[in-house]
């Protein structure tokens, strides 16, 4: 049997991709009908978007400004995530944003930075600080001892949201900096099968899972989510509640755009 | 997923004292640096060492504060070069630093018995695997 990901972690044609944001217990199941960009998966970006002079906070409360493009300086972090420009994108200033025009489609992203060791986090929209300890007694995140991945972040951009990226180095040297992305741009569709949703996110029909860091439900996501797709996704039930949730996937079907 | 990224590290003895701390440059690295910090749950493999140039002794030190004023270093390693020439040492089972709190790192220093221009090459992995 085939697996739902290549070897390069996207997902295969004809398989299925359930998005997961915690703060809702919902998720989306998407059908990926076909890879825009087959056999072209890797971009090679360059140095992380840091202009010389951009002033960055520092593990110890204060300031360090970049010293040259593309440097992440010792000791510092990236307080506000960043997007990646790139010219001639729907938006030069964030080359994964896409208008609601592009319901159809969504870009699997997983983004790798040299060196390795550096930090990672998102945040989904950009400014909203995600993951929490003890509820929300903790704010977490690259500033904090955990909350973070190194070297490697996997996501799911959905349209009319700005994701913000955020970098932090937690060593002496003053490092260059290059991001590669290995990505799928994916044309999907939404089951219009309720007990198939329902087998999805009941882990029963294969898929690739993947959570957003949403523990915090800004207003922003939701009417983009509203404003794409028709809904806020399906909600999440127990294997033994498949009636109720069949019944609800009915009625939120009739809501969904694609 | 573990996480890893060998660095190459190069210094020169200033060809003037005979001890000194080698400044070490890398391509990753933007300027040059005294030490390498270790991040905390990281660990440092030392993997080969090339030395090179005049008879010289290269030592690895490690310390449990680089924040400490000064540092207290420990030797962990040394390698002697006894005449003008090369050495280049592999080994497959590196020298392992660990990163406990963020704050741990370690440098790399010479003694000579007289002055001379002498090189030394690290190859450093940073990893977190087990």
């Amino acid at each position: 049997m085939d697996k739902v990901v290549d070897s390069l972690g996207l997902v295969q044609e004809n398989s299925f991709l359930a998005v997961y944001i915690p703060a809702t217990n919902r998720a989306f199941v998407f059908r990926v009908k076909s890879r825009a960009n087959k056999g072209f998966e890797r971009i090679a970006y360059g140095p992380l978007p840091l202009p010389s002079g951009t002033t960055l906070a520092t593990f110890t409360g204060g300031t360090v400004s970049v010293p040259a493009d593309g440097v992440l300086p010792a000791m510092s972090l990236i307080p506000v995530g960043i997007t990646f420009p790139y010219t001639g994108a729907y938006d030069s200033t964030d080359m994964w944003y896409l208008s609601e025009d592009y319901r159809d489609r969504v870009f699997h992203v997983i983004t790798r930075v040299t060196p390795r060791w550096l930090r990672i986090d998102l945040q989904i929209p950009t400014g909203v600080v995600q993951l929490r300890f003890q509820r929300d007694k903790l704010p977490l995140g690259i500033e904090r001892d955990w909350g973070f991945s190194r070297g490697v972040i996997e996501t799911v951009h959905i349209p009319e949201v700005h994701y913000g990226y955020r970098f932090a180095n937690d060593t002496n040297m003053n490092v260059y900096t290059f991001v590669e992305f290995i990505y799928g741009e994916y044309i999907i569709d939404i089951p219009k099968d309720p007990y198939l949703i329902f087998g999805v996110l009941s882990k029963k029909v294969p898929h690739h899972f993947i959570t957003l860091p949403v523990n915090v439900y800004d207003a922003t996501l939701r009417e983009a989510l509203v404003k794409v797709y028709g809904i806020e996704g399906f909600p999440v039930y127990p294997i033994h509640e498949r009636d109720k949730a069949v019944k609800e996937y009915t009625e939120l079907l009739k809501e969904v755009k694609i | 997923m573990m996480v890893s990224e060998l660095l190459t590290l190069r210094g020169a003895t200033d060809n003037t004292n005979t001890t000194g701390v080698f400044s070490l440059t890398s391509d990753l690295i933007y300027g040059s640096v005294q030490y390498i910090q270790i991040p905390k749950g990281m660990k440092a493999k030392i993997w080969c060492k090339r030395i090179s140039g005049a008879a010289v002794e290269v030592i690895i030190e490690y310390t449990h504060n680089i924040l400490e004023t000064p540092p207290t270093f420990t030797e962990v390693d040394r390698e002697v070069l006894t005449s003008t020439g090369e050495i280049s040492l592999e080994k497959r089972r590196p020298i392992v630093l660990r990163g406990i709190t963020g704050l741990e790192g370690f440098r790399v220093s010479w003694n000579q018995s007289t002055p001379g221009l002498s090189y030394v090459e690290l190859e450093v992995e940073l990893t977190d695997d087990e």
